[in-house]
C-alpha cells in the first residue's frame, strides 16, 4: 500500500494499491498540524488494504491549504 | 480461473538486467563524467504488470510502516549519506514508539519543513498507535522502517534494500505494509 502525491510516477510502476493526493513531497500524509487531513489520508490507504488488489489508484481530494502553509 | 492477476512470482522491476544497463550507459556514467545529475536521460523504472494479492482484515493483521524520509535515530544511528549523488541504499529500523524528538532527519531532496513542524506528515507514528488502540489496526510491526529515498540505482533497490526490508518483515511476521515516499 502506498501513499504518494505524484501521480504520473507512481502509475509508472504499477503498484497494486495506491492513494494519490494533491500535496507535496514532503507531506505525503497532509498538511503539519491538520490532524483531521491526516486522519482521512491514513484512513483512506488502510481502507484499501482491506481490498483485492489490484485496485485502480484511490484519487484524493486532498490538497494545500494556503493559510496553513504560506509560500 | 485465477482471481488474482499476475498471481505468483512477479519482477519488482521488470526487465531489470535491461533497466540495470541502460542506467549505467546512460545517467549514471553520465554523472561520472560531468558530475552533473541530468535527469532528462534518466530511465525511469515502468512496470506493465501489477500483483494481485488478497485483502487483509486489518483489525486481525500486523502492519508495517516504511517511510523514504530518510529518518533515523539522532546520536544513535549513523545518518543516511544524503548528499551523496549516487544514494544510500541502506536502511535503519527504529521502534514504532519512539518519540519524534528522538529522531532526525537525513534526505537532501525534499523541503524539511513540513516533517520539522510535524513529522506525522511522513511518520504518522502517535496516529497508527491510535488506530491500533482503537483495535482497528490488529497489531503494528514492532519496528519502522526507514530510508533515504533518494536511490536512482533501481536495481540496487531491488538487490539490497527490498531482500533487507523483506527479512525484516518476515522476521515481524508482517502482514501488510504501509509504504510513503518522500
Amino acid at each position: 500500500m502506498v501513499v504518494a502525491w505524484n501521480a504520473g510516477l507512481i502509475r509508472l510502476v504499477s503498484t497494486p494499491r495506491v492513494v494519490i493526493t494533491q500535496l507535496s513531497r514532503g507531506m505525503v500524509f497532509g498538511q503539519p498540524g491538520d490532524v483531521a487531513q491526516q486522519h482521512r489520508i491514513l484512513n483512506k490507504a488502510l481502507e484499501l488494504l482491506e481490498q483485492d488488489a489490484p485496485l485502480e489508484p484511490a484519487y484524493l481530494d486532498e490538497g494545500i491549504e494556503e493559510s496553513r502553509n504560506p509560500t | 480461473m485465477d482471481e488474482y492477476p499476475n498471481k505468483g512470482m512477479i519482477e519488482v522491476l521488470e526487465n531489470k538486467a535491461q533497466w540495470s544497463e541502460e542506467f549505467r550507459a546512460g545517467w549514471l556514467a553520465h554523472r561520472k563524467e560531468t558530475g552533473i545529475s541530468n535527469w532528462r536521460i534518466y530511465n525511469r523504472p515502468v512496470n506493465t504488470l501489477t500483483p494481485g494479492l488478497p485483502g487483509i482484515k486489518l483489525s486481525e493483521s500486523r502492519l508495517l510502516l516504511i517511510s523514504s524520509a530518510g529518518a533515523y535515530l539522532a546520536g544513535r544511528q549513523k545518518p543516511y549519506d544524503a548528499a551523496s549523488a549516487y544514494g544510500d541504499y541502506s536502511i535503519r529500523t527504529f521502534p514504532v514508539s519512539t518519540p519524534f524528538e528522538a529522531l532526525a532527519f537525513a534526505h537532501d531532496h525534499y523541503d524539511h519543513d513540513f516533517v520539522d513542524r510535524d513529522p506525522q506528515v511522513a511518520l504518522p507514528l502517535r496516529h497508527l498507535e491510535q488506530i491500533e488502540a482503537d483495535g482497528n489496526i490488529g497489531r503494528l510491526a514492532p519496528s519502522v522502517i526507514s530510508f533515504m529515498g533518494y536511490q536512482p540505482d533501481s536495481a540496487r533497490v531491488v538487490d539490497e534494500v527490498i531482500p533487507e526490508i523483506v527479512s525484516h518483515a518476515q522476521a515481524d511476521n508482517v502482514h501488510a505494509a504501509l509504504l510513503a515516499p518522500t
